[in-house]
């Protein structure tokens, strides 16, 4: 709620609040009776695009990564790091990386880097199936698909895959860290958070952390 | 003799019928800035720009743009429509063609149509609209013939029935939009404002596909593709439509998208029209038609057309300019940027409008002209600001290179890193005077 005092509004003298919505708790607890209904399941089944043929002119790896996290925080990303990886930390999930040009990049690692980006979260997605409940997932799922196209556009490999570290990828790069759980624990927003898609990418970036 | 009788009687049958549809549907007040006054044909949007030139109606400059030009920019790429290098990088192209959700067949009573507006709004916020507006629907406002969705599918089951049998089904229209960002929006004319454009289509087009959804899991019917959104922009109280034919909010003023707003069953309470003095400010200020780089807005008074009282732009000349400049950017902006009421939603702005709103109507052209100079003196007559933004600058001159990123040491090749780029101003293609030739103004 906010205070309107003619074109004034003073809205720090209290947040929004929904308990006196008596349909709230559909919106955020009632899992959807037909999955069409989400936009989630639609990108979580979107195929993944190519990767533009020609490698767009880059900056230094730290200005690339500050652009990317630029980028990723004009989607709509609350916190975004960057991870250098190793090839053991690498999901069984992952699709196998689309080929390169002859003698180009072998002896390498196919995704040397992960984006993790960080959404807030009012209602955890575990426990809410609701639109609403699942509305941290949509904003992640939003990010992690726009940020990885336009990576490939930029030339470079990109996807975009649900992940079971991503939490433990997001601590890596500095965002937080885990509790007894297992879960990110960030200073911003505490454990209210959702952690995206990792984007697994050879984009040449600086890692954080 | 008797088939002068029968024609007789159809006529009177008909102004019957005119009469009597006018009584259950009265001519529905729009606020200040536009009214039906005329009897009122629907429009067909096979019509519109965008489908008469897929067709190739427009030109084979228009038609190749459209159709078979790839951008230049990465980001231009995957979020405006057309110009993407491979479709599945642009998500609302995904958004509008999907499946179609099932209604739930167990359907959530709604005893207090209030509290359910209020509850859809709080939802459509929620999920990441900036303006949410609730009209109620006229057969007016329907578009003649097939669904339309720009690029996209939008079939239902009820494609044969009349805007009136429809209105009377489904007799509520919400309309929610996304606002672009005000700092990327004065690179106008440029990549950067490009993506202010874009990338806040990109979250609106999501955000209604998934209130589209929630409708629908409430046990109600959801249409697309039916409804004129300025019509329910304004008749919802989102704003006023101005000389520049766009809906201008109090918040945002003309940076808001208009998209396809939501047909729906669901028991809501609609909004009025506003009056936020939009119709007193574009009758004196102008400012859109002086800087249009095509002259595409009017000059003069509004004109009735389709039975519609308004500021007619000129359609095809405003999108006649794209092809020539779509090395350097998609979508032009220029009389969104150069409104005075497209500030950053701040207490001043809102303290302006909310002047403008409790001024009295005869008393407004004074502090019109007050706030118009204020415009003018400390935001410019025409909008130049240089914005630099992960790497792109509208401080370069277009057609030049050069990388302006502070403390880069890469080498790009054919570029330089060029320090010879300063001050503060920014530089848009084309300039207005290289576009008087083609088209010529109005008065």
């Amino acid at each position: 709620m906010v205070l309107r005092l003619g074109p004034f509004k003073i809205p720090w003298l209290g947040k929004d609040s929904h308990k006196d919505d008596p349909y709230w708790g559909f919106f955020i607890d009632t899992p959807p009776a037909d999955l069409a209904n989400t936009v989630t399941e639609l990108i979580r089944n979107a195929p993944e695009g190519n990767v533009f043929p020609t490698k767009a002119e880059l900056h230094t790896p730290e200005i690339t990564s500050s652009h990317v996290k630029g980028m990723a925080e004009y989607f709509g990303a609350d916190m975004v790091g960057i991870v250098k990886l190793s090839s053991n930390e690498v999901p069984s999930s992952l699709p196998s990386p689309p080929p390169r040009g002859r003698g180009e990049g072998e002896g390498e690692e196919a995704y040397p880097f992960a984006v993790i980006c960080v959404v807030r979260a009012d209602y955890d997605p575990r426990e809410a199936p609701g639109i609403g409940g699942q509305a941290p997932v949509q904003n992640g799922l939003f990010i992690s698909f726009v940020l990885s196209a336009w990576i490939r556009e930029l030339g470079f490999r990109a996807t975009a895959v649900p992940d079971p570290d991503a939490e433990k990828l997001a601590a890596l790069a500095g965002l937080g860290t885990l509790n007894e759980k297992g879960r990110l624990v960030t200073a911003q927003f505490g454990s209210n958070v959702h952690v995206a898609n990792v984007i697994r990418t050879d984009l040449p970036l600086a890692a954080d952390g | 003799m008797r088939a002068e009788k029968i024609s007789e009687t159809l006529d009177d049958a008909a102004d019957a019928g005119g009469k009597a549809t006018e009584a259950e549907f009265p001519i529905p007040y729009l606020g200040r800035s536009v009214k039906i006054v005329g009897p009122h044909v629907n429009v067909d949007m096979n019509q519109s720009p965008h489908p008469k030139n897929a067709r190739g109606e427009l030109g084979k400059p228009l038609f190749n743009w459209y159709r078979n030009t790839v951008s230049n920019d990465p980001l231009t790429r995957v979020s405006a429509p057309n110009h993407f290098a491979d479709r599945r990088h642009f998500l609302t192209n995904l958004i509008n063609r999907s499946t179609k959700g099932k209604i739930n067949p167990q359907k959530v009573a709604v005893d207090d149509p209030a509290a359910m507006t209020r509850h859809i709004k709080a939802v459509a916020h929620y999920l990441g609209a900036d303006v949410v507006g609730i009209a109620k629907a006229h057969p007016t406002f329907l578009y003649a013939g097939s669904r339309y969705v720009q690029d996209g599918t939008a079939e239902d089951a009820y494609q044969q029935e009349t805007p009136e049998d429809l209105v009377r089904k489904f007799p509520y229209v919400i309309q929610a939009t996304t606002a672009w960002d005000y700092n990327k929006l004065q690179a106008h004319r440029h990549q950067i404002g490009d993506a202010a454009y874009h990338v806040s289509q990109m979250k609106g087009v999501l955000m209604l596909k998934a209130l589209e959804g929630y409708i629908k899991e409430l046990g109600y019917t959801a249409l697309r593709g039916v409804v004129t959104p300025q019509a329910a922009g304004v008749a919802g109280g989102i704003g006023e439509l101005g000389r520049n034919g766009l809906v201008i909010n109090k918040n945002f003023g003309a940076r808001i998208h208009m998209p396809d707003p939501i047909m729906t069953d669901l028991p809501l309470v609609a909004d009025e029209p506003v009056d936020i003095g939009v119709e007193d400010f574009c009758k004196i200020c102008r400012k859109c038609a002086n800087t249009c780089p095509t002259n595409s807005i009017p000059f003069g008074d509004k004109v009735v057309f389709n039975g519609i009282e308004k500021y007619k732009i000129n359609w095809l000349t405003c999108y006649k300019l794209r092809p020539y400049v779509h090395d350097y950017w998609g979508s032009c902006l220029t009389c969104v940027a150069v409104c005075p009421f497209t500030k950053p939603n701040v207490w001043w702005h809102g303290l302006a409008t909310w002047a403008l709103h409790a001024c009295p109507i005869p008393a407004r052209p004074a502090l019109v002209h007050a706030l118009k100079w204020i415009d003018d003196r400390f935001w410019g007559v025409t909008r130049a600001t240089r914005v630099s933004w992960l790497g792109y600058d509208s401080g370069i001159k277009p057609g030049d290179q050069a990388c302006t990123v502070a403390g880069c040491t890469a080498s790009h090749e054919g570029k330089s890193h060029s320090g010879a780029v300063d001050g503060d101003i920014g530089y848009y293609a084309p300039l207005k005077e290289n576009t008087n030739r083609f088209v010529k103004r109005d008065a």
